[in-house]
């Protein structure tokens, strides 16, 4: 097969998946159901964040939903300010400062005026703490089970951090009542079929640039890392600058899902930076294939979308968590290439049995032949 | 006692394990262009200093230096980055990738995260010749983990070569292989001779004997003797340190 053979197999599925899910408010007219949808695509979003990190460099992030509750915060804050003046008190301030005694806009708030200021911000603030934490720990060389603990603290320290700073940031309540999201002069309704355009068409740029990093040499070399981490440093490659690199771009792209989450969600909550959800993300993306770009977005759709059907069905109202940590169990223990690696394994199968049916040549074994020759 | 002819220079370098000498004292020339041979008997430090010299252990006191400039302070992917590729006594590949992946990886003439962001699929005939060079031309899309115990060993050598760096440090390259494995790879060696500087770290004695042009031989962390292969055969304190294993043709 021609190297541009086997790139067109290889993309289809990505662009087959794309045009499903932007052709999918043509057949949904619902409201309510296009706004659940566009939950489920916000969390496709930050599965593809994890999948980056871990399924790629074999960095555990257990705090993915620390960068994604940061992008998520500045989306509020920007959203907030746009409220003025309906739900705030005197001189514009947001409606919980003034509860609060706070007598002045503070001067991290000010510049949220501007939504394309919040927008930058909800990317680069995620990815500039993420190089900073990541910094300290690859330049350290903590790896693995160290790294995991190490996110995980960090998250939680962030999570009390937003609750014990109440004036400046809603507290336990976070930062709701917010304004609908407008850019270049178009508003966008959470249950409407633009928002669920906006979430879509991030989750397909999300798709392609992550996908453009893995098959560069870049990618290559972050696999390497995932593989053997002390073998690439006798090449002279850089190990601790190219995992910085790796988990500042899956800090940027949860960014992106936080700041989603709150145009979705309408309001943010220190529970978007909380352990429940950070855990959630590893079991969508160990369901879905960890080294498939595609099967982690698959494995937060399928796991979320599961999750929200039998929470809401009153046979398993009680059950529900019991059934999805069962489905984990299963997936763990006889998949542990998640669903991703299972197709794989039957396109193989298929292709094999395909290609022994018309074989002419026998003495050319099909399995070890070199595909791309030219 | 810089030489410009020489390419790497270890001036009394020691590495101290809490209290326990691994290199002592130890002073070692390699010249532009040579095969070295460094022999010894078990725990004489030979691999520990390859380790000293590609910066894996720190140096506790002494010198290294190459092309004359001191290396000792710098980190491994700067001392790979000037010019010095090591192979590893367990051979160390990316098991998961394949041999075509493994060699585009070996190939780290430009290491830069950014730049290697636009860097796709990449020439193929590098990766090819290489390949057919340890004879692994028909197992290009194979991942490394399928590969044999001596195919390993020879994409490890595959890889060094595709970094192309001016001394290749190898520890025991035949470990592990079969006699004509071995032989395959005395012919590589000798056919590498020139175009890298080398220095082989070895305990096959018919490998050494093959290949070798000067053979410095370790004991206790220093150096014994240095020599041809008959100087070194005859030499007094070399047997000494031998006795007990044997001798040195069974080392």
């Amino acid at each position: 097969m021609t190297p541009a053979g086997q790139f067109a197999i290889r993309f289809l599925p990505y662009l087959a998946f794309c045009v499903a899910i932007l052709l999918v408010p043509q057949f949904i007219d619902d409201a309510f159901l296009l706004n659940k949808y566009a939950r489920y695509l916000v969390f496709a979003i930050l599965a593809v964040a994890l999948c980056l990190s871990w399924g790629y460099a074999g960095i555990l992030n257990l705090g993915q939903a620390t960068t994604f509750g940061i992008g998520s915060y500045c989306m509020a804050m920007s959203l907030k300010l746009g409220t003025v003046p309906v739900h705030t008190g005197s001189e514009g301030l947001p409606d919980f400062m003034v509860w609060n005694n706070v007598t002045e806009l503070p001067w991290f708030w000010a510049p949220f005026h501007s939504t394309t200021f919040a927008i930058i911000a909800g990317v680069l603030v995620p990815a500039l703490f993420a190089a900073l934490l990541g910094w300290f720990m690859f330049r350290g060389r903590v790896t693995g089970v160290y790294a995991a603990i190490i996110t995980l603290a960090t998250m939680v320290v962030v999570n009390l951090l937003i609750i014990d700073q109440q004036r400046y940031t809603g507290g336990f309540n976070g930062i709701t009542d917010l304004a609908q999201f407008e850019a270049a002069g178009f508003t966008f309704d959470a249950y409407s079929a633009s928002t669920y355009y906006l979430v879509a068409g991030c989750l397909c740029l999300t798709l392609f640039v992550s996908y453009a990093i893995t098959r560069s040499k870049t990618g290559l070399i972050l696999q390497a890392i995932r593989d053997q981490e002390d073998r690439v440093r006798f090449f002279g490659y850089d190990v601790a600058l190219y995992k910085v690199f790796v988990f500042a771009v899956s800090a940027g792209i949860a960014g992106v899902a936080g700041m989603l989450y709150t145009i979705v969600m309408e309001f943010a909550s220190p529970t978007f930076l909380g352990v429940p959800l950070s855990l959630s993300v590893v079991i969508w993306v160990a369901v879905g294939g960890r080294q498939s770009l595609l099967g982690a977005v698959f494995g937060a759709l399928i796991v979320t979308g599961t999750q929200g059907a039998l929470s809401e069905s009153e046979t398993f109202l009680e059950s529900w968590t019991l059934i999805m940590g069962a489905l984990f169990v299963l997936v763990v223990l006889f998949l542990p290439k998640g669903l991703a690696g299972a197709c794989e394994l039957l396109v193989q199968r298929f292709r094999s049995a395909a290609a022994d049916g018309k074989a002419s040549e026998p003495r050319t074994p099909v399995a070890t032949q070199p595909e791309s020759a030219s | 006692m810089t030489n410009s002819q020489n390419l790497l220079e270890l001036e009394n370098a020691t590495v101290a394990f809490g209290g326990f000498l691994a290199v002592s004292g130890l002073d070692f020339c390699v010249t532009k262009g040579e095969l070295r041979c460094l022999i010894g008997p078990n725990g004489a430090g030979k691999t520990t200093a390859l380790d000293l010299i590609c910066g894996k252990t720190p140096i506790s006191s002494g010198m290294i230096r190459f092309e004359g400039r001191p290396i000792d302070h710098l980190k491994e992917y700067q001392i790979s980055r000037i010019g010095i590729g090591r192979k590893f006594q367990v051979p160390s590949v990316f098991r998961e990738l394949t041999v075509r992946e493994n060699l585009r990886i070996g190939n780290s003439r430009d290491p830069g995260v950014f730049g290697n962001l636009w860097r796709f699929g990449g020439k193929t005939e590098e990766p090819e010749r290489l390949a057919e060079l340890v004879g692994l031309q028909d197992e290009l899309e194979t991942a490394a983990a399928h590969l044999s115990h001596g195919q390993t060993q020879w994409l490890e050598i595959a890889l060094i070569l595709a970094q192309d760096p001016a001394l290749i440090l190898m520890d025991e390259p035949t470990a592990g292989m079969t006699g004509q494995e071995t032989r395959k790879t005395a012919d590589l060696f000798n056919r590498l001779r020139g175009q890298h500087t080398l220095m082989v770290v070895e305990h096959d004695m018919g490998f050494v004997r093959d290949i070798a042009e000067t053979i410095s031989v370790m004991h206790q962390g220093k150096l014994l003797a240095e020599g041809t292969l008959e100087e070194i055969s005859a030499d007094e304190a070399v047997r000494e340190a031998y006795l007990g294993s044997g001798g040195i043709g069974h080392a």
